[in-house]
C-alpha cells in the first residue's frame, strides 16, 4: 500500500479518535465543568461513578440488566426465526424476519413513541422489564443477520452425512448446527449487548422518568450540561468494548465475522 | 515481434525465496511453459513478467528496451487469469472492448473491432450475453479474446485450463496452441498439468522450489530429464537408490549394468521409464527375477506391477504388442536395458 | 434403527404424524404471534392515536380526525393562514440527513477500500478499533464535539491562540465565513451551525458505513483489477471503470440505510442545529413527552416520518431489483 493511503488511514483514525480522547480526558476534570485539557485533575469521579453516588450506581445497574437482558431475548428470538429461514425459506419465514427487521429499519424514534404507547395501554410503561422487552424487539434484526451470515457458511453435505449416520433434525441441530454457529451467535450477543448500552430515545419513551440507565440519565442532564462523571461512563463503555471485541479477534475470526471471504490473505 | 529477456530476476516474500535469482530467454513467437507443482514459483515468476509483482532484483527487456521498471499497464502484455477475471458488470463484447476504449478508440469502433475478434475464436453472435450466462470453455475463449485485442508483444496465461472440466481441457489445450500458432505470438503458459506443457509448448521450463531445473524442447525433457525431479515429474518413472561401482550401480546385492562417470561408492539414484523396461524369459545382463503383483489393463496400455528385490518395477507395454500375457503370481525376469537406465547423484535426504 | 426420545413423546401424543412436527409447529405460531403483537402493533397504534384528539391538559382521546395532518402540511388555522413550518421540519431532517449519510459513505470508501488490502491480522485491529468507536453512544459523540467545538476551550479557542484566525482575517476569508454563519465579529464560531450539525451527524454514522461497505469490498476479486491493469488501465482508470462499478449497489444500500437513521436523529440537533433549522425528530419529542405534550400531533409527525423513510427504503429496494435483473 502507498504512502498516500497510510496517510489517509491514519488521518480518519486521527479525526475518529478526537471527540472520544476528549471525553475521557474530560472525565479526569477536578470541578463540575468539561475542560480540555483536565484541570486539576483527579480519579475522584470515577469513585464517584460507580461507589459513591445513587444517581450513577441505579443507572449502571439498569443500563447491565437491560442490555444483558435484551442481548439474551433478542438472540433467543432470533435463533429460531433465522433456522426457519434457512432450513426452509418458506414464505412465513420471510415474513417473520421481515417483521423482526421492521423495528431496526426505520427511525428509532417511531418505534420509541409506538412502544411507548404500547407499554401505557398494557401495563408494562415505566418498569425495567418492559424496557428490555422493547431493546429486544428494536435490536432483535442484529443477531438475526449475524446468525444468517453463520448458517449459511455451514455446508449441507455435513448435514446430510450426519442423516445418513442416523441423526434427526433435531440432533443435526445440537450437534452440526449450533456448534459451528457459535461465534456468530457471539457476535450477535455482543452487538445487541453494546448498541443497548447506547440505545435511549427507545428507552426514554418506555421508562416514563421512572428509572434511567447511564445512557438516558446523560441525555436527561443534557439541559443542564455535562459533568466529568458522565464521562466516566463513556470511558468505561469504551473500555468495555475494546475488550470484548479484542477477545473476540484473539480467539475468533473477526474479519470473516464482519462478512469477509474467508479464503483471501 | 522480439525476444523476451530475463536477467537475475529474482523474488523474496519476507524470508522466503519464492523465486531463485533467474536468467531466462523467451524466444519471440514461441510457446514457452513454466512447468511445476504448487508453490514453485511459476506462477510469481509469470506476474513479475506482466508487472504484477515487483521482482526484489530484476532485469526485463523487450529485445533492446529495458521494460524492469515500467507498470502493468504500461508492458500491456495480455494475460489470462485462472479465474478468467472477465467483468461481470460489461457484456462480452465490452469485456473483448476494454483495452481498445482504454487505448483511445471511439466506442463504436472498439466494438466493431471486438466483434471480430470474437469471430476468430468462435464466439459470433455471442457479443450481447453477459458473463455469467457463458460456460466454462467460451469465458475462457472470452478472456483470450480479451487479452489479445491489444495485439500485445506477448501473452501470458496463468493455469488457463484448472477451471475446465477434464474432457475440455484437453481440447481447448489444442485450440489454444492452434491459436497462438496463427498469430505467430510470444506466449508463457503457466501450469502444472505436464501432459498440457506436453502438448502445447515449443519449450518446457521446469521448476520447483523457486528454481529453474531445466529448461528444453518437451521430447528432450522427456526423454533425456537432467535430474531425478524432471524425471519424476514428467511422465512416470521408476526410481532405485544405489551406490555406484564401476560400469554399474550397486542395488543392494543386486548389480546393474549403467555406464556413467562417478565416483566409486558415490550415492545415485536410478531412473527407468516403464514403457523401456520390458518382460523376459532367458536371464541375463540386467535381468532381475520378479513376481507379478497387479496387473492394470487402461485398453491402450497394460501395466505390469512387479516386485522384486530391488523395489517395485511397473512395466508398461502398448495394447497389441504381443507380449507374454502375465497374471497376477506369476514368476518372470525384468529387463532394464543400461542404454535406457538415467542415473543421478544422490544427495542425502 | 434410531432410537430417540422422540419414540416416547410419540406414544402419548394423539397425533399419529411425526410429533417434532407439531410441536415445531406450535413453536413457530407462538412465534409469530409474538412478532406480530411486538413488531407490528406499536406501529399500528402510532398510526391510530395520529387521528386522535387532544383535550385541555395533557390528555387526548380517541378519535378519527384528519386535523393533525392537516396541521402538519399546512397549518391549524388553514385556510385563513398558511404555515409549512412542520413540512420545512421534515425538509431539515432530510437535508441533514442525506448530505450527512452521503458524506460518511464518500469517507468511509476509500478507508473501507484501503482496509480490505491489509493482512488479515492487521485488519483484524482496524476492526477492533472501529468497533469499539460504536459503544460512543451519540450523547458521548455530541458531547465530545460539544467541547471540540466551544467557543472557549476548543478549536475556535485553537485558532485564536495559533493565530489562524488572524491569519484568516488578513487573508479575507473571514468575512466569507461570517456570512456562511462561522464567525463572530471577534473569531470563528463553530457551533450552533449546519457544518457542526452535519459533521457530528456524519462522524456518527461513519464507524456503520465501514462496517457496512466491509463485507462487499473485502469480496472484491483483485485478479478483476490486476486485469484491467494488462489491458492499459491505470489506477485511477481501474477504480473508475471496474471496482467503482462493482460496488455500486453495496454503496447506494449503505447510504440509503444510513440516511434512514439519521432521520431520527435527535440529540445532534437539538445540540448543533440553530432554532430555525430543527428537524421532525425533535419536534416528535417535544410534542410527546417534552414541553408541547400534544401526543396525537406528535403521533403524526412520527407516521409522515416513517412513511417517509418506507418510501425511500422502497425505492432502494426497486433499484435493487432493477439492478439484479440486469
Amino acid at each position: 500500500m502507498r504512502i498516500g493511503g497510510h496517510i489517509f488511514m491514519a488521518l480518519a483514525a486521527l479525526v475518529l479518535a478526537l471527540p472520544i480522547v476528549v471525553v475521557c480526558g474530560a472525565a479526569l476534570n477536578g470541578g463540575r465543568s468539561m475542560f480540555f485539557p483536565p484541570r486539576d485533575p483527579t480519579l475522584a469521579r470515577f469513585g464517584e461513578f460507580f461507589v459513591s453516588e445513587p444517581v450513577w450506581t441505579n443507572a449502571l445497574a439498569n443500563s447491565i440488566i437491560v442490555a444483558f437482558g435484551a442481548a439474551t431475548l433478542a438472540v433467543l428470538i432470533a435463533w429460531p426465526v433465522a433456522y426457519l429461514l434457512w432450513s426452509s425459506g418458506s414464505k412465513l419465514s420471510k415474513a417473520l424476519a421481515g417483521l423482526g427487521s421492521l423495528p431496526f429499519a426505520v427511525p428509532p424514534i417511531v418505534i420509541g413513541v409506538g412502544l411507548g404507547f404500547f407499554w401505557a395501554f398494557t401495563g408494562g410503561l415505566g418498569h425495567v422489564w418492559s424496557g428490555v422487552i422493547s431493546h429486544a424487539i428494536l435490536l432483535m434484526a442484529l443477531p438475526l443477520v449475524t446468525i444468517s451470515i453463520g448458517l449459511q457458511s455451514i455446508d449441507r453435505s455435513h448435514l446430510d452425512a450426519a442423516a445418513t449416520m442416523g441423526a434427526t433434525e433435531q440432533i443435526a441441530f445440537r450437534t452440526v448446527v449450533l456448534p459451528q454457529t457459535i461465534p456468530y451467535t457471539i457476535s450477535g450477543f455482543f452487538f445487541v449487548l453494546v448498541l443497548s448500552f447506547n440505545e435511549f430515545i427507545v428507552i426514554f419513551f418506555v421508562s416514563a422518568s421512572s428509572y434511567a440507565t447511564v445512557t438516558l440519565q446523560i441525555f436527561n442532564s443534557l439541559r443542564n450540561g455535562y459533568t466529568p462523571t458522565m464521562a466516566v461512563a463513556a470511558i468505561t463503555f469504551l473500555v468495555v468494548s475494546i475488550l470484548v471485541f479484542a477477545a473476540v479477534a484473539r480467539w475468533g475470526d473477526l474479519p470473516r465475522l464482519m462478512g469477509a471471504d474467508q479464503s483471501k490473505n | 515481434m522480439t525476444d523476451l529477456i530475463l536477467s537475475g530476476v529474482s523474488k523474496m516474500f519476507g524470508n522466503t525465496r519464492a523465486v531463485e535469482p533467474t536468467d531466462l530467454t523467451f524466444a519471440k513467437g514461441q510457446l514457452t511453459a513454466l512447468l511445476g507443482p504448487s508453490g514453485c514459483g511459476k506462477t510469481t515468476l509469470l506476474r513479475m513478467i506482466a508487472g504484477l509483482e515487483n521482482p526484489t532484483r530484476c532485469q526485463i527487456k523487450l529485445g533492446d528496451d529495458d521494460i524492469s521498471d515500467l507498470p502493468a499497464h504500461k508492458r500491456k502484455f495480455g494475460m489470462v487469469f485462472q479465474s478468467f477475471a472477465l467483468f461481470p458488470h460489461y457484456t462480452v463484447r465490452e469485456n473483448v472492448a476494454y483495452s481498445l476504449i482504454i487505448e483511445g478508440l471511439s466506442k463504436q469502433t472498439a466494438l466493431e473491432k471486438a466483434e471480430s475478434l470474437l469471430a476468430n475464436v468462435q464466439l459470433n453472435g455471442f457479443g450481447d450475453r453477459g458473463v455469467g450466462e457463458l460456460s466454462g470453455g467460451q469465458r475462457q475463449r472470452v478472456a483470450s479474446a480479451r487479452a489479445l485485442a491489444q495485439e500485445p508483444q506477448v501473452f501470458l496465461l496463468d493455469e488457463p485450463m484448472s477451471a475446465l472440466d477434464a474432457k475440455l481441457r484437453e481440447d481447448m489445450q489444442v485450440e489454444l496452441r492452434l491459436l497462438q500458432q496463427r498469430l505467430g505470438i510470444t506466449t508463457i503458459v503457466v501450469t502444472h498439468d505436464q501432459r498440457e506443457a506436453m502438448t502445447m509448448a515449443d519449450t518446457i521450463v521446469v521448476m520447483s522450489n523457486g528454481r529453474v531445473e531445466q529448461v528444453a524442447p518437451p521430447q528432450e525433457i522427456y526423454h533425456r530429464p537432467t535430474n531425478a525431479f524432471v524425471a519424476d515429474f514428467i511422465g512416470k518413472a521408476n526410481f532405485f537408490d544405489g551406490l555406484y561401482r564401476s560400469g554399474g550401480v550397486m542395488i543392494g546385492s543386486q548389480a546393474l549394468e549403467a555406464p556413467a562417470n562417478f565416483a566409486p561408492d558415490s550415492p545415485v539414484r536410478l531412473a527407468i521409464r516403464p514403457e523401456s523396461a520390458c518382460l523376459a524369459t532367458e536371464p541375463g545382463q540386467n535381468r532381475i527375477p520378479a513376481v507379478v503383483g497387479f496387473v492394470r489393463d487402461l485398453g491402450p496400455v497394460r501395466e505390469y506391477h512387479l516386485t522384486t528385490d530391488i523395489g517395485p518395477i511397473i512395466v508398461e507395454y502398448a495394447a497389441g504388442s504381443g507380449e507374454q500375457k502375465l497374471t497376477a503370481g506369476d514368476k518372470t525376469l525384468v529387463h532394464l536395458p543400461a542404454e535406457a537406465l538415467r542415473i543421478y547423484p544422490r544427495t542425502a535426504a | 434403527m434410531t432410537v430417540t426420545h422422540d419414540t416416547d413423546v410419540a406414544a402419548d401424543s394423539p397425533v399419529k404424524a411425526t410429533p417434532g412436527l407439531t410441536r415445531k409447529g406450535a413453536l413457530y405460531g407462538v412465534l409469530s404471534a409474538l412478532m406480530v403483537v411486538f413488531c407490528v402493533v406499536p406501529f399500528i397504534l402510532v398510526i391510530v392515536i395520529s387521528f386522535g384528539r387532544k383535550v385541555e391538559g395533557a390528555a387526548w382521546v380517541w378519535g378519527f380526525t384528519f386535523e393533525n395532518y392537516q396541521r402538519f402540511f399546512v397549518g391549524t388555522l388553514w385556510p385563513d393562514e398558511v404555515t409549512f413550518l412542520y413540512l420545512q421540519q421534515l425538509g431539515y431532517s432530510f437535508y441533514f440527513a442525506i448530505i450527512a449519510s452521503v458524506l460518511a459513505v464518500l469517507t468511509a470508501l476509500p478507508f473501507t477500500l484501503l482496509l480490505t488490502r491489509l493482512k488479515r491480522s492487521t485488519q483484524a485491529v482496524w476492526l477492533v478499533i472501529i468497533l469499539s468507536s460504536l459503544s460512543m453512544s451519540e450523547v458521548f459523540i455530541v458531547m465530545g464535539w460539544d467541547i471540540l467545538l466551544s467557543n472557549n476551550s476548543g478549536l475556535p479557542k485553537l485558532f485564536q491562540v495559533t493565530g489562524a484566525t488572524q491569519w484568516l482575517k488578513d487573508v479575507g476569508w473571514f468575512q466569507t465565513l461570517r456570512d456562511i454563519g462561522l464567525a463572530n465579529p471577534r473569531n470563528v464560531k463553530f457551533k450552533p451551525s449546519e457544518f457542526a450539525t452535519i459533521l457530528t451527524m456524519s462522524y456518527l454514522v461513519w464507524p456503520y458505513a465501514v462496517i457496512l461497505l466491509y463485507p462487499a469490498l473485502s469480496r472484491l476479486d483483485p485478479s478483476l483489477s490486476e486485469a484491467a491493469r494488462t489491458m492499459g488501465a491505470s489506477r485511477w482508470t481501474v477504480t473508475r471503470t471496474v471496482t467503482l462499478p462493482s460496488i455500486r449497489l453495496p454503496l447506494m444500500g449503505t447510504t440509503l440505510l444510513l440516511f434512514v437513521f439519521l432521520l431520527g436523529s435527535y440529540v445532534t440537533i437539538s445540540v448543533f442545529a440553530t432554532p430555525d433549522k430543527q428537524t421532525t425528530a425533535v419536534a416528535i419529542y417535544s410534542n410527546i413527552r417534552g414541553s408541547n405534550l400534544n401526543a396525537p400531533f406528535g403521533s403524526a409527525q412520527a407516521v409522515i416520518l416513517l412513511i417517509s423513510a418506507s418510501v425511500c427504503l422502497y425505492f432502494g429496494h426497486l433499484l435493487n431489483r432493477k439492478a439484479e435483473a440486469r
